[in-house]
């Protein structure tokens, strides 16, 4: 077993999650220059909602892999409503009263809500998610891998995929990127700018939900499991710059594997030091993240 | 007038009742956390003392009154044990209370009971610290009877160096106060031994993914790992060396007898050691009793923890016999009626003979736990010889 190479590998598979929630912040950076701030609960809950799902199936007798694949739909489709939710309570307001930090706020406060919903419903245990795939792991040439850490890398990927390619061929996703590049030029248009907005905030929360069932597996469920994800995923976010998917998706992988090579070679605890000293570098240097393209604000 | 005359006579007729129903019975406070990460400890202990109640209640209760519990869930939350603290002290004006199983809980909210000069049955909470906070002060209120880390870590180290004969280990701990405190007990016991780990490495709650933190032990050559953490992240270590394809003994803190390390490690986790002052297991006809009565009162065929359960249990009783030689509910009387106890109290755990004295607040000496082993998805004993036929009872030896 080479060392380097497993670091790097359980390093890319912690860093696609990062990637994964940071893509949802991206989303509703991009056609509403605001954020969810409850990204991580809307991760925890799409977790949770997949636990009881997913219980449920096991218990009308299907294989935990057919249980897996039913209750995905239910969680995307979870994660849209729960997105959409939080663009309605939280966001709207303050982007017509074009209030600077409401959203802020307002994001916060419902994850808080939310995560104090989650602990009257489920508890406030950590739970233990049932695994779709065998647990044993393989192994593939100088590394040993948990074939669900296969799947978190191959579902983030073919989540991002999805949604970009929907952005670039659909005729709504054409209306997402007018209203990333110009709102108010989107609107004269014939754009409904503020259903696209929702809209956006529905997908980022389905990202997340969806980071949530990939994550669970090889971890455990509860109401608090969002939180140091989502922290990391903003980090993340600031680091790739939060204009571009593609550049998400790199500082995940960078946050990730960067944890782990500190964690090994340096002190372990150190481990989150170097994310946050290059948090701090890309935000004095290139402040639209590595990956960014320079925004001009206009006044 | 006449109606005020009635009015005045329903009121002290009411008041009168429920004086005479305050005088009936006797107050205990009982603090622990009752949901969240430490609630399979927290409901083993409030159940193990509510069963020792009941029974000290159906046999008359402790003189002559009966004794009500005033339950409160601290959740683990430093805050809300305090706030609990003054509730139980300055509105329900318990006579003691019984319980924390969080070290930073206990040591936040014991201070309000020192003050007030009420005392505290500590039975859970392992933290070193906690009967000796105020090493100045006249008077010490707070009692335990759970194997303190000076106990634990000492046991711990001795088990794998001297019984075990490993030559390198390698310590893992959360970087919470638990951990860290945890961390530096086993390094001094091991340095006793005039060993150094070969790795200590540190992870957070929550931590995901603890390949670097195994790999870098694996690599620095361990041969046993030792703990000092709880239930999830023990549960991430035991899956993170079966992932890596390494195996060898985890010996630990008694954390790794709680539910969430062994239904998460499932059976990677088994074969994990750990001190342990009770195992579930019918080793004395008090502990087959105190066993059979848990299952009929809250059944299952497992109790969530059963170190909680009995030192709850033991608690209560050790308190009720102080209540009755102080033969007064006042704070001080009871506290120097346990630094001075005459009846022996048999419990589950050992017969307490003499447990405390003015200048020792532990019940539990260090000869008293014995190492228990995960076997199964159960904790058994791990040397079975040693609560064998008369070590089954293994009494504080006098000072």
């Amino acid at each position: 077993m080479n060392i380097l190479a497993q670091l790097i590998i359980s390093g890319v598979v912690v860093g696609m999650i990062y990637g994964v929630i940071a893509f949802g912040y991206q989303l509703t950076f991009a056609t509403s220059k605001t954020l969810n701030f409850g990204q991580g609960e809307a991760l925890m809950l799409g977790a949770l909602v997949g636990l009881t799902t997913i219980n449920f199936l096991i218990g009308q007798s299907l294989s935990s892999f057919a249980a897996y694949l039913l209750m995905l739909p239910v969680v995307l489709a979870f994660g849209l409503l729960q997105g959409a939710v939080v663009e309605f309570l939280g966001v709207r307001q303050a982007i017509r009263t074009k209030s600077e930090a409401g959203w802020i706020m307002a994001t916060i406060a419902l994850g808080i809500i939310f995560k104090n919903l989650a602990e009257n419903i489920w508890g406030r245990d950590a739970l233990r998610f049932p695994s779709p795939l065998p647990e044993a792991a393989l192994t593939i040439g100088p590394m040993r891998i948990q074939p669900m850490e296969i799947a978190i890398v191959l579902g983030a990927i073919a989540l991002m995929i999805a949604v970009e390619v929907f952005n670039r061929r659909s005729i709504y996703g054409k209306a997402v990127v007018a209203t990333a590049n110009d709102r108010d030029a989107a609107g004269l248009m014939g754009i409904n700018t503020r259903l696209v907005i929702t809209f956006s905030y529905a997908l980022s929360s389905m990202a997340a939900a969806f980071a949530g069932v990939l994550v669970a597996p090889i971890t455990l469920t509860g109401a608090t499991m969002g939180a140091v994800l989502g922290l990391k995923a903003f980090a993340v976010a600031i680091i790739g710059g939060l204009s571009s998917g593609f550049g998400v998706v790199v500082g995940g992988l960078i946050l990730g594997v960067s944890e782990n090579l500190t964690g090994y070679y340096i002190s372990t605890g150190y481990k989150d030091v170097p994310g946050l000293v290059l948090l701090l570098l890309v935000l004095t240097f290139k402040p639209s993240g590595l990956f960014g393209s320079a925004a001009i604000k206009k006044v | 007038m006449k109606r005020t005359l009635f009015a005045f006579a329903i009121l002290a007729s009411t008041a009168l009742t429920s004086a005479a129903y305050a005088a009936d019975t006797i107050k205990v406070g009982l603090s622990g956390p009752f949901t969240g990460g430490s609630s399979s400890m927290g409901v083993s202990m409030r159940d193990g003392v509510k069963l020792a109640v009941a029974e000290i209640n159906k046999a008359g209760g402790v003189l002559g009154k009966q004794l009500q519990l005033v339950e409160r869930d601290d959740e683990a939350k430093n805050e809300v044990g305090v706030q609990i603290a003054q509730e139980l002290i300055n509105k329900e004006q318990v006579v003691a209370t019984l319980g924390f199983i969080n070290t930073g809980v206990g040591q936040a909210a014991q201070r309000f009971y020192q003050e007030a000069e009420i005392p505290v049955l500590n039975n859970v909470a392992t933290g070193s610290i906690l009967t000796k906070q105020w090493p100045d002060a006249k008077a010490n209120y707070v009692f335990r009877n759970a194997a303190n880390d000076t106990i634990q870590s000492a046991m711990i180290a001795d088990e794998a160096v001297n019984r075990q004969g490993f030559k390198k280990p390698a310590i893992l701990a959360d970087s919470t106060n638990y951990g860290q405190l945890g961390q530096k007990d086993l390094t001094e016991a091991l340095a006793k031994m005039n060993l150094k780990p070969v790795a200590t490495e540190k992870f957070n709650i929550g931590d995901t993914d603890m390949t670097a933190q195994v790999l870098k032990a694996k690599e620095a050559g361990a041969d046993v790992i030792l703990t000092y953490a709880i239930g999830p992240e023990l549960a991430q270590i035991a899956n993170a060396m079966a992932k890596l394809g390494w195996k060898v003994p985890m010996i630990g803190s008694w954390t790794l007898s709680m539910a969430s390390f062994i239904d998460t490690a499932g059976p990677n986790g088994d074969g994990a050691m750990m001190p342990q002052t009770f195992i579930e297991a019918p080793t004395t006809p008090k502990r087959k009793e105190f066993i059979e009565a848990y299952r009929k009162a809250y059944g299952g065929d497992r109790m969530p923890s059963p170190v909680s359960a009995a030192q709850g249990y033991d608690s209560a009783y050790l308190l009720a016999a102080a209540i009755t030689q102080a033969k007064s509910t006042d704070g001080k009387k009871i506290k120097d009626a346990l630094e001075n106890l005459q009846t022996k109290v048999e419990g589950v755990v050992t017969i307490y003979d003499k447990p405390f004295s003015a200048a020792d607040h532990e019940a539990i000496s260090p000869n008293i736990p014995v190492f228990g082993l995960v076997k199964g998805g159960r904790v058994v004993p791990a040397h079975p010889e040693d609560i064998a036929g008369d070590k089954a009872v293994r009494i504080k030896p006098k000072s």
